[in-house]
């Protein structure tokens, strides 16, 4: 699976701290999940679509071995 | 109907066990405890006397110590704390499993090649186990929040 959190972030100008905070998580996770070494759970991709204010599957898409 | 509350509520039991935790406050706690305890075993190899009782006490306070660490909270306790947490215990308790089995044959196999008279095979003690689990749990807990 991979992601599209970095730009999500960039287009809102967030930094990974803030978006932590915004979601309640460490700046770890962020940053861990942007580099597909974590996958949140549905509950975390629905607190970050909040944020981004997009469906999950925009920023979260399947990839062919998945 | 009445099973199928039954069953939710023994769910609700385990999850509530499952998310206990202690403030992360103790996690220093612990760690000055389990050194100060630590410290006290190594300084009663330097007295004389029969110090069977107090070490047993020792050892014990020493695993409270350890299992205090391990269920302190960190700063900020999110899924992937969690996560790694699960990874964790599955590892120490695998591992501890293969120590158990291993270590007596390693041990005796050590004995009878170096000793003269024919070693006794030894399973080990309760903290030796539960020593050996719990490092490894803190061990592999620190890796993976060190590498994420």
């Amino acid at each position: 699976m991979k992601n599209t959190l970095k730009v999500e972030r960039a287009i809102l100008n967030l930094t990974q701290e803030e978006l932590a905070q915004k979601i309640g998580v460490s700046r770890q996770t962020i940053n861990s999940i942007e580099t597909n070494r974590f996958v949140p759970s549905t509950l975390l991709s629905l607190k970050l679509s909040k944020v981004f204010g997009k469906q999950v599957n925009e920023f979260f898409t399947l990839e062919l071995e998945d | 109907m009445k099973q199928t509350k039954d069953c939710n509520r023994d769910e609700l039991k385990i999850n509530r066990l499952l998310r206990f935790r202690l403030p992360n406050v103790y996690k220093k706690i612990g760690w000055v405890l389990f050194f100060i305890t630590f410290a006290t075993i190594l300084s009663t190899k330097f007295f004389e006397g029969d110090l069977e009782v107090l070490k047993i006490v020792l050892r014990k306070i020493m695993l409270v110590t350890l299992l205090i660490v391990v269920l302190s909270k960190e700063k900020i306790e999110d899924e992937m704390i969690t996560n790694f947490r699960a990874k964790s215990f599955s590892v120490a308790f695998i591992v501890g499993v293969f120590y158990v089995l291993l270590q007596p044959v390693v041990n005796f196999i050590v004995a009878l090649i170096l000793s003269e008279d024919k070693p006794i095979f030894e399973n080990l003690g309760d903290f030796q186990i539960l020593w050996f689990m719990l490092i490894v749990y803190l061990t592999v807990f620190w890796v993976l929040k060190r590498n994420a």
